[in-house]
């Protein structure tokens, strides 16, 4: 390989044919009269500019698009410098750092010797090593090209906003298994809004027996086993559900905080005194009927009780987790837009709740399709004020541009699966830690289940890996219309 | 068609290359792929008004061609060292087919151009062209003089080795020249005509004038297929033509080629020989097919030109160096490079 030309942080570096070079693989670019080196990544493979290759090409075509059979007679064998010259290739490379003395720093400021440089591919693990993308609690991600595991460490998730996007069946909710499943190993608390039930089998193994996580996955579903008693409820939360999911406008919640108060007063919040009371309150009717309209989405969602037997109290659940970890899933499934909408409010309220009082350290919140239950303030709530209580979430979804620019500008991890879409990637680029090229090129040429992992994880080196398999239970597979008659059919 | 490599060019090919000194090796831009008809002007060319309109025969014939190119890629302190290639073509059963011989590789110097020169003519003739008061071909000759020779022996191929076809060559039968010698050319004539077959040659380019003007310009208009006769056209000894002179312009568009053809072929013959051409070969501005793909086989892409001089550096250890552009050197901005002035 020989350097060409460097424009910025752009290397282009002639390969010959033997010189097997891919997009992401990264490359040493090596001057030892400067004692350092440049650490670049492959983020496209072209073909060299070689003068008279169209010729070449089109020599072969001539008669109507069919080949022109014959014998080369070619004594001294030249052909096989032919093909060496035409199929010579340029490499796109983005420097990622500066090596000098086994340190790196980000710079790309200085030139390396084009005549004298040593250029040679750079195998991950000693980038890893030399980035020291490692530490005390390791997270195997799965594989890399060249037969090395792609390990970051749990500490680069804590208190980090995460990202994991792709398009659909490339293997997003896979990882996002894989990072649950670890984290609870290191007794992490994880939350997750379920939102197709494919997390309620994390507990099994592929062959539906338990695992060493099963005491460890609480699975609450809405109106089933996850049923509130308004009793156990703060006022701020009910008011949160109101006012944010079921939209009560404020002179309505005015009226809400009297009846909530004289209730409680009274001793006696229940959802039947509570329906009562609202009937025989005193107030304009507007805000009755506003009154009343909300306490039927409340009674119709199923999620709450006067029975205090069969309610539900996630922060016991929560603390269940705080010693040994554990992952509560909020299965969302086959639940409306506002029921699903009230117990994602619920549960971000109680976290908060939880988190301020100190009952819990941190939490680790996994949403899938957050656009879907997360209103509008809470995006920035979450990144910001959230963040510091110890709520640290990840977003996962096949849909990017349904998540909020400020929210890329602030990931600090972003692990990317395939995308063809150039709006879609044009949306992902925008992430702070990430440069577009590197997103553009790579991302479209991600195979299925393989991941580009870039921010803070990997020490800001974009790192190809095929995400390992997760010996757990299959789940939230799509139903499929011919599925049964092309069983039956083979 | 007989496809017996001519050892003796790839061993002299080899042998020269052996002895390429430790000199550095000058990269060449210049390329000498065309060969020029040697100027001639005479003023008693007259070329007939009345067209030869032609029909098309469609009665199945072998039409083949033979083309060369040669180019110089590189000098070395002691001389250059210069590619050849050679492309038969031929069309049978509506099927293109090619044979390609090449490139070989030479390093002509002055020590051993001579050498290298009569061996090859020696091997593939049997004879030595007599140089008279010129001696050896020049070094700058070489590369033209090894390609027409490997031209001459590709013609001669097949001549011999067809049968009732059609045998088109790039240029004209102008013979008599240090590049083709009169009883040479005869000689593929005599062969291709003991086959029953026709030797065409089309010149790309021709400096014969009638009336003042280049005469594939300033046709009269007709209706094309035609062919144009000439007479009156006198070479000075020993220059001799062995073809009839003729312009053809055998499809519609601006187009018209020096077309010679066999004189040894009777004068219907010729015609009928231009008809089948026409009903067997496609054309493309009255150019036949076999003799395009033929000059695009032969020719040296940029390409192949930087892999010669891979090969030459990396077989024969040569080191290449870029010698200054003393035009740009001199002139800067102003100084458009070697292959301008």
């Amino acid at each position: 390989m020989k350097l060409y030309r460097k424009e910025g942080n752009i290397l282009q570096i002639l390969s010959y044919p033997g010189e097997t070079v891919e997009k992401g693989d990264y490359l040493l670019v090596e001057d030892a009269d400067a004692g350092r080196a440049l650490i670049a990544q492959v983020i496209d493979v072209q073909f060299a500019s070689i003068p008279g290759v169209l010729e070449e090409l089109l020599r072969s075509l001539p008669d109507g698009g069919e080949l022109v059979k014959g014998e080369d007679v070619d004594p001294l064998e030249i052909a096989p410098h032919i093909s060496y010259i035409q199929d010579a290739s340029l490499l796109i490379c983005k420097i990622r750092a500066t090596a000098e003395n086994d340190s790196l720093s980000p710079s790309s400021s200085w030139l390396p010797s084009r005549s004298q440089s040593t250029i040679k591919k750079l195998p991950l693990p000693t980038l890893l090593k030399l980035a020291k993308v490692d530490g005390e609690l390791p997270i195997v991600i799965g594989g890399t090209k060249d037969s090395s595991l792609l390990t970051i460490d749990a500490t680069s998730l804590d208190g980090r906003l995460n990202i994991i996007t792709g398009k659909k069946e490339t293997g997003k909710s896979h990882l996002s298994k894989l990072l649950m499943v670890n984290l609870v190993g290191y007794k992490a608390t994880v939350v997750v809004f379920d939102l197709n039930g494919e997390y309620l089998s994390l507990g099994l193994t592929g062959d539906g027996k338990r695992n060493a996580n099963y005491d460890k996955i609480h699975v609450l579903t809405p109106s089933q086993n996850f049923k509130l008693a308004i009793k156990q409820l703060n006022l701020h939360v009910m008011l949160g559900i109101l006012i944010h999911a079921l939209h009560l406008p404020g002179t309505s919640a005015r009226e809400f905080r009297r009846i909530w108060i004289a209730l409680k007063e009274r001793d006696s919040l229940t959802l039947r005194e509570l329906g009562e009371t609202i009937r025989n309150w005193n107030c304009n009717q507007h805000v009755r009927d506003a009154l009343f309209s909300r306490y039927h989405a409340l009674v119709n969602s199923g999620v709450f009780t006067d029975n205090i037997a069969e309610a539900t109290s996630l922060e016991e659940y929560l603390l269940k987790t705080r010693e040994n970890g554990g992952a509560i899933i909020m299965n969302l499934r086959n639940t409306s837009s506002i029921d699903r909408q009230i117990v994602v409010e619920y549960v971000l309220g109680k976290l908060v709740e939880s988190l301020g009082n100190t009952k819990l350290k941190a939490v680790f919140l996994f949403a899938e399709e957050a656009h879907l239950y997360l209103r509008e303030t809470y995006w920035d709530d979450i990144v910001t004020r959230m963040r510091h209580f110890g709520i640290f979430t990840t977003f996962i979804t096949n849909q990017p541009d349904t998540i909020r620019e400020n929210i890329y500008r602030q990931a600090d991890n972003i692990f990317l699966f395939n995308f063809t879409n150039e709006h879609d990637l044009d949306v992902v680029s925008r992430a702070a830690r990430v440069d577009a090229e590197t997103v553009r090129s790579i991302a479209r040429d991600l195979p299925p289940h393989h991941c580009l992992a870039l921010g803070r994880a990997v020490r800001d080196f974009p790192i190809v890996a095929r995400v390992k398999a997760l010996d757990v239970k299959t789940m939230g597979e799509t139903r499929l219309f011919f599925a049964s008659s092309t069983s039956q059919m083979k | 068609m007989d496809t017996t490599l001519p050892h003796q060019f790839i061993e002299l090919s080899l042998h020269s290359l052996k002895r390429v000194p430790d000199y550095a090796f000058q990269l060449n831009q210049q390329s000498v792929q065309q060969f020029n008809s040697p100027d001639i002007h005479d003023e008693t060319l007259k070329l007939k008004l009345e067209p030869l309109h032609l029909i098309p025969s469609h009665k199945e014939k072998i039409v083949a061609a033979v083309d060369t190119s040669t180019m110089k890629i590189g000098e070395t302190g002691t001389g250059m060292i210069i590619a050849v290639r050679g492309a038969n073509v031929w069309k049978q059963n509506k099927r293109y087919r090619y044979v390609r011989f090449g490139p070989f590789i030479f390093h002509v110097t002055e020590e051993n151009k001579k050498q290298v020169y009569e061996t090859l003519e020696r091997t593939y003739f049997n004879s030595i062209h007599e140089y008279g008061h010129q001696g050896a071909p020049s070094i700058l000759q070489m590369p033209t003089r090894i390609a027409s020779l490997l031209e001459r022996w590709l013609q001669t191929m097949a001549a011999k080795t067809m049968n009732n076809g059609l045998i088109l060559f790039d240029g004209s039968l102008t013979a008599g020249t240090t590049e083709t010698p009169t009883h040479r050319m005869k000689e593929i004539l005599d062969s291709a005509r003991k086959g029953g077959n026709v030797i065409l040659a089309f010149s790309k380019m021709t400096n014969l004038r009638a009336d003042g003007h280049r005469i594939t310009e300033s046709l009269p208009e007709h209706k094309p297929p035609f062919l144009l006769e000439t007479e009156g056209l006198r070479l000075k000894p020993p220059m001799t033509l062995l073809g009839e002179v003729y312009v053809a312009r055998l499809t519609k568009g601006n187009l018209a080629f020096r077309l010679d053809i066999d004189k040894g072929v009777a004068s219907e013959l010729r015609v009928e020989a231009v008809e089948k051409l026409l009903g067997n070969d496609l054309f493309a501005e009255s150019y036949p097919e076999t003799l395009r793909l033929a000059h695009i086989l032969c020719t040296f892409t940029a390409n192949e030109v930087l892999a010669m001089q891979h090969f030459v550096t990396r077989r024969f250890g040569l080191q290449i160096v870029n010698r200054p552009d003393m035009h740009r050197l001199l002139f800067g901005v102003f100084g458009k490079g070697e292959g301008y002035s």
